[in-house]
């Protein structure tokens, strides 16, 4: 970021559209809509009992006596492991899976329908197959993350392989590339936007794999402790768990686009 | 072009084009669609050459024959003697500019050498030698989406120059840009090609910047594309130091080309303008040479 301010200078003329996000503004609109949702929440749990929905308060509170014992941060860690490790795994086996698939045609040709299929199933169909298998342990969860990430993220990468751009391919062959090198050069960056989406498609889907895992394998992690409360109708620490879950979720997704803006750091110049 | 005449050793062309025709096939018809009929010419060496035609003529098919991008069904092009082969001995420059945006305008340029196994160092110092030619040095870091149109073709025609070509094809590269700019680009082109030499070979659509920068002119017929005639321009270079298009000469071979071409375009029934010229124009009397 900072690199490419600079040479921005250097250049003189740096068209954008639309004035730039001013950081300072975006993080006081934040505390203004997370005040408005804690208020909504408050007045929810007001109207409807505590019974059934906790006010922000005895959530707070019964989070802050969860963390004491240590429980929330063993079940917190035991979900962070399954979900990276899966989800590693799977960018690990899909973005190669998805390259080959597009790279050569006739192999994308010939296994499209089988993504296509394992793409639209519904992951939970293999939890029989996965606990015969692998167990209830973390074998079958890692793998159940897995395979919830993977398909999107092959997905994806195929799709931006097979839609790269044949006029600089055709430059890139004027200028005397090999094939590899085209491949790497040409293909691959043009991908890298699509590779990107199905990351990011892929962790969310991820995420919710953990969480349906952990409650229909052996119970442990935040969707052990979701079952728990769940329940016993324990609703202010199941409403801590929630909380957890969906920063995680937020955690996840900023963690991919950090990566994105890494890896695409031309972007930027057009926003 | 007489067959007897066999070329010396000595005036051995830089391009030497015999007989070549190409038919493109059509997906799933049965017959296909003659690009480039039985077309023979020979470019001498240090020649900046043009080649002009309507529509439908093949001269873009051509200079992708001309790089081995493609092959001719039959005949036979040779390219100092040997068949064409793509590579940084022949810059390439494309009407869309084809920069990756994800590379700086100095990678973009370098892509040539990187591809051949330059190191990187090199690649880097070779590539701004030539952004500095074309007047982008101040420029190496910022990507193509930050360029304006006549700015990314400079920096397409820095990569293609990199390599120091011994050729330089161009598929109507300044066909993108807007009059005045295209103007401006034609000047930098002759002034670079008058310190550089080698061949040029220029498709155009536009019969003023062919007689403006060409020491040749081949005009194709089309469909099927065919040679209809080479001319000679006698302009003396470099023509960016005077007036070219205040001459008489000038006026006369762009009126000339210019008729011819429209000609062509009133005679071809898969054109649009197929049988609109009535004879209002002054184009018939000079059309039937």
């Amino acid at each position: 970021m900072a690199r490419a301010r600079h040479s921005g200078g250097a250049a003189g003329r740096r068209p954008r559209i639309g004035p730039r996000l001013a950081e300072a503004n975006v993080a006081l609109w934040h505390a203004a809509v997370f005040f408005l949702f804690i208020l909504v929440w408050w007045g929810l749990s007001a109207a409807v009992g505590r019974g059934f929905m906790p006010s922000p308060r005895d959530t707070a509170e019964a989070a802050i006596r969860m963390s004491s014992d240590g429980s929330l941060a063993e079940a917190t860690l035991q979900s962070v492991y399954s979900l990276m490790a899966g989800y590693i795994l799977a960018a690990m086996v899909a973005i190669p899976a998805g390259l080959v698939m597009g790279g050569v045609r006739i192999l994308g040709a010939v296994l499209e329908p089988y993504v296509d299929a394992l793409s639209s199933m519904p992951r939970v169909a293999f939890l029989p197959l996965i606990i015969v298998f692998l167990g209830l342990g973390y074998e079958a969860k890692i793998f159940m993350v897995f395979i919830g990430a993977v398909m999107p993220i092959v997905v994806n990468t195929y799709a931006g392989v097979l839609q790269s751009d044949a006029e600089l391919i055709e430059m890139a062959r004027s200028a005397g590339a090999r094939d590899v090198d085209i491949f790497r050069k040409i293909v691959l960056p043009g991908a890298l936007p699509y590779i990107m989406t199905g990351l990011r498609v892929g962790a969310s889907l991820a995420l919710i794999n953990t969480v349906v895992a952990e409650l229909y394998t052996a119970v442990s992690g935040l969707g052990g402790l979701l079952s728990i409360y769940g329940n016993s109708f324990r609703m202010a620490p199941y409403f801590v768990i929630v909380v957890i879950l969906a920063l995680l979720g937020v955690l996840l997704m900023y963690g991919v686009r950090l990566l994105e803006r890494r890896v695409m750091r031309w972007r930027l110049h057009l926003s | 072009m007489p067959d007897d005449l066999a070329p010396g050793e000595a005036m051995s062309p830089a391009i030497s084009v015999r007989n070549i025709s190409k038919t493109f096939r059509r997906a799933k018809a049965k017959t296909g669609v003659k690009a480039i009929d039985d077309v023979s010419f020979d470019i001498k060496p240090n020649t900046f050459v043009s080649l002009v035609g309507p529509s439908g003529c093949g001269k873009t098919t051509m200079l992708r024959m001309l790089n081995g991008l493609i092959h001719p069904d039959s005949g036979e092009i040779l390219v100092d003697g040997a068949a064409p082969t793509p590579g940084p001995h022949m810059g390439f420059v494309f009407q869309s500019f084809r920069l990756m945006p994800w590379r700086t305008i100095r990678a973009n340029v370098a892509f040539t050498l990187e591809v051949h196994g330059v190191s990187a160092r090199e690649c880097a110092e070779r590539a701004d030698h030539y952004l500095a030619m074309v007047g982008l040095r101040r420029f190496a870091e910022s990507y193509p989406a930050e360029l304006s149109g006549g700015m990314k073709q400079r920096a397409a025609l820095a990569r293609a120059l990199v390599g120091r070509p011994r050729f330089l094809l161009m598929d109507e590269p300044f066909a993108n840009l807007d009059a005045q700019t295209r103007e401006f680009m034609q000047i930098e082109l002759a002034k670079i090609w008058q310190h550089h030499k080698g061949v040029v070979v220029l498709v155009t659509h536009s019969v003023d910047e062919a007689v403006l920068l060409s020491d040749q002119i081949i005009l194709l017929n089309p469909r099927p594309g065919r040679v209809a005639e080479i001319l000679d321009v006698d302009l003396p270079h470099p023509r960016y130091a005077y007036d070219a298009r205040a001459r008489p000469e000038f006026a006369e071979m762009r009126g000339h080309l210019w008729n011819r071409i429209k000609d062509m375009v009133a005679n071809d029934p898969e054109s649009e303008f197929f049988m609109r010229d009535d004879g209002a124009s002054a184009g018939k009397t000079a059309g039937g040479e």
